[in-house]
């Protein structure tokens, strides 16, 4: 529909998520105290912390949701806020339900994909991976929490970036979705797309990711390979544990 | 190296190294691609913009309400034409009868109010907002295609109302009521213009409160005020101050537009027609422009 010309759209599927020292300060808390870390393509990178280690302030700053206090979260090298076509390099689901319920769901993503120049049949194709071209012209009011995921995932899709981000994907999904998402995650990250997934869920990480970033209280506690992690402890589950157990205990006497 | 790498000149560095990197992106000297690619945003963001509005329900919900004001204005000027007809001969020099567009335009005006507050409001209840923003970083192309689609909406529905229950009402009544409604159509236009385009104002003005406020209730309690309290307000202070701020109220603008008096009216009588204009357009545009302002340096 609204196309420009000028060729085919970019696609850079190898694409990368760097932190450095980034830092956003909310009145007196640090919601996030100087984070550097790289995400790098080919694998999914878990992204672990107690709740309000600031898991999701890390996400919406890389997508410049809101403005870092100091510091610098890159995508592809530049600010997120700097992108022309953002859809074409990074995706992210945060909030499932971050939709109105009103709109089908094939109205909401033509919605999102028009902004960046795409059309009905990449629309098409999103709702076709995820599985809800059946329910395709229904409100999404009448939509279960797991079939909104699929919708915020079709939506993360659209534009065919290189780099994702998924904020809790698996939070309300039954068994079957959550091993889709497994599935999902690890084929993308195989297609050598950089992947950051956060969760709190040990065990589902144990499955999906392959390195992990793990935060408490804004600051980085441990950036290591599941396999790393898994030598030195008994289990993930463990090793989270015994690394998140400062920020545990400082969140307990808040 | 240490003073560039603190200086920010690193992100500069990066961001020129992308360009060269990638063929596709225009050198930032060459000012009319970069225009263009601007262009085509806001082009790109309209085309989402409008599908928003016109997929849900909402929308046709309130545009029929605003159209319900013709129906209103016929049921009314029905009524009036069957008290006169009935009243003796000799009290019918005395009868009188509102203008009933004037009257009736308040419908339009707070119905497209909300339908221009929920174009962003519903956003933020929903967190909406945040995958727009997120599609489209520099923010301002969502405001600004959000502010065309229901100043246009607006208009149209304005048009239709002000002008369709003139007709209606010029129709029924014929030469009743001493002429009120037998004046030349031409002699008129300008009323139904400025009346019209209040619709609009309101438009935008609902935007530009729901991005201030984020909040539908507390934009649409602010819409109504203006409409209904403040000039109640205004219309019992003392004067010389309710004639001045009664002439800066939306509703005693079109006349003074117009160039007609608000005699009988709360409102005052002291602006020129341009300045009429000018003030109805700030309505409009200072919020719009505030909420802008914001939603370029709010966190969402």
């Amino acid at each position: 529909m609204v196309r420009r010309a000028g060729g085919p759209p970019r696609r850079i599927l190898y694409g990368v998520i760097e932190l450095r020292r980034l830092t956003k300060r909310y009145g007196n808390t640090l919601a996030v105290d100087g984070l550097s870390f790289t995400v790098e393509p080919g694998h999914v990178t878990g992204f672990l912390g107690p709740n309000g280690a600031g898991k999701s302030t890390t996400m919406r700053l890389i997508l410049g949701l809101d403005a870092p206090t100091s510091g610098d979260a890159l995508v592809n090298g530049r600010r997120y806020t700097s992108l022309s076509e953002p859809m074409r390099q990074a995706g992210a689901l945060l909030d499932a339900g971050a939709v109105h319920g009103g709109r089908s769901a094939y109205n909401h993503l033509l919605s999102l994909a028009l902004t960046n120049g795409l059309g009905t049949i990449r629309v098409a194709e999103v709702l076709e991976l995820v599985g809800l071209t059946d329910v395709a012209r229904k409100r999404v009011s009448g939509f279960s929490l797991g079939m909104k995921q699929r919708l915020g995932i079709a939506a993360a899709l659209l534009g065919d970036p290189g780099v994702l981000m998924f904020d809790e994907p698996v939070n309300g999904l039954d068994p079957d979705g959550v091993r889709w998402i497994r599935g999902l995650m690890r084929s993308l990250a195989a297609e050598g797309r950089t992947i950051l997934l956060s969760s709190h869920l040990m065990s589902e990480m144990a499955l999906t990711a392959e390195r992990l970033v793990i935060i408490g209280r804004g600051k980085l506690i441990a950036e290591a390979t599941v396999a790393e992690l898994t030598t030195r402890y008994p289990s993930l589950e463990d090793a989270y544990l015994a690394l998140t157990a400062d920020s545990m205990r400082y969140e307990a006497s808040r | 190296m240490k003073a560039v790498l603190s200086s920010g000149g690193l992100k500069r560095y990066v961001i020129s190294d992308h360009h060269r990197s990638r063929d596709r992106q225009p050198a930032r000297s060459t000012r009319t691609l970069f225009r263009t690619r601007e262009t085509d945003t806001c082009m790109s963001v309209l085309a989402s913009e409008w599908l928003k509005v016109r997929s849900i329900r909402s929308t046709y919900l309130i545009i029929g309400l605003s159209l319900g004001a013709i129906l209103l204005g016929l049921a009314l000027a029905t009524t009036a034409t069957g008290m006169y007809d009935s009243a003796p001969p000799e009290r019918r020099p005395h009868a009188r009868i509102a203008d009933l567009e004037e009257v009736l335009v308040i419908v339009p005006q707070l119905c497209v109010g909300i339908l221009g507050a929920l174009a962003i409001t519903s956003e933020y209840v929903t967190g909406l907002i945040r995958t727009t923003l997120t599609l489209v970083p520099r923010r301002w192309p969502v405001l600004a295609a959000k502010a065309t689609i229901v100043g246009i909406l607006g208009l149209l529905v304005g048009l239709a109302t002000v002008f369709g229950t003139y007709a209606v009402s010029r129709g029924v009544i014929g030469d009743r009521f001493s002429g009120a409604y037998s004046t030349a159509f031409l002699d008129k236009l300008p009323l139904l213009t400025a009346l019209s385009f209040t619709v609009p104002v309101f438009a935008l003005l609902g935007l530009g409160l729901g991005a201030l406020l984020r909040s539908t209730a507390g934009a649409i309690a602010i819409l109504a005020g203006l409409v209904y309290v403040i000039p109640m307000i205004i219309g019992n202070i003392p004067e010389p101050w309710s004639e001045r701020l009664g002439s800066l109220m939306i509703g005693g603008l079109p006349r003074q537009i117009a160039g007609h008096s608000n005699a009988s009216s709360v409102y005052g009588s002291l602006l020129q027609p341009a300045a009429a204009a000018a003030v109805l357009a700030a309505y409009a545009l200072l919020p719009l422009l505030a909420g802008l302002w914001l939603l370029r340096r709010r966190d969402v």
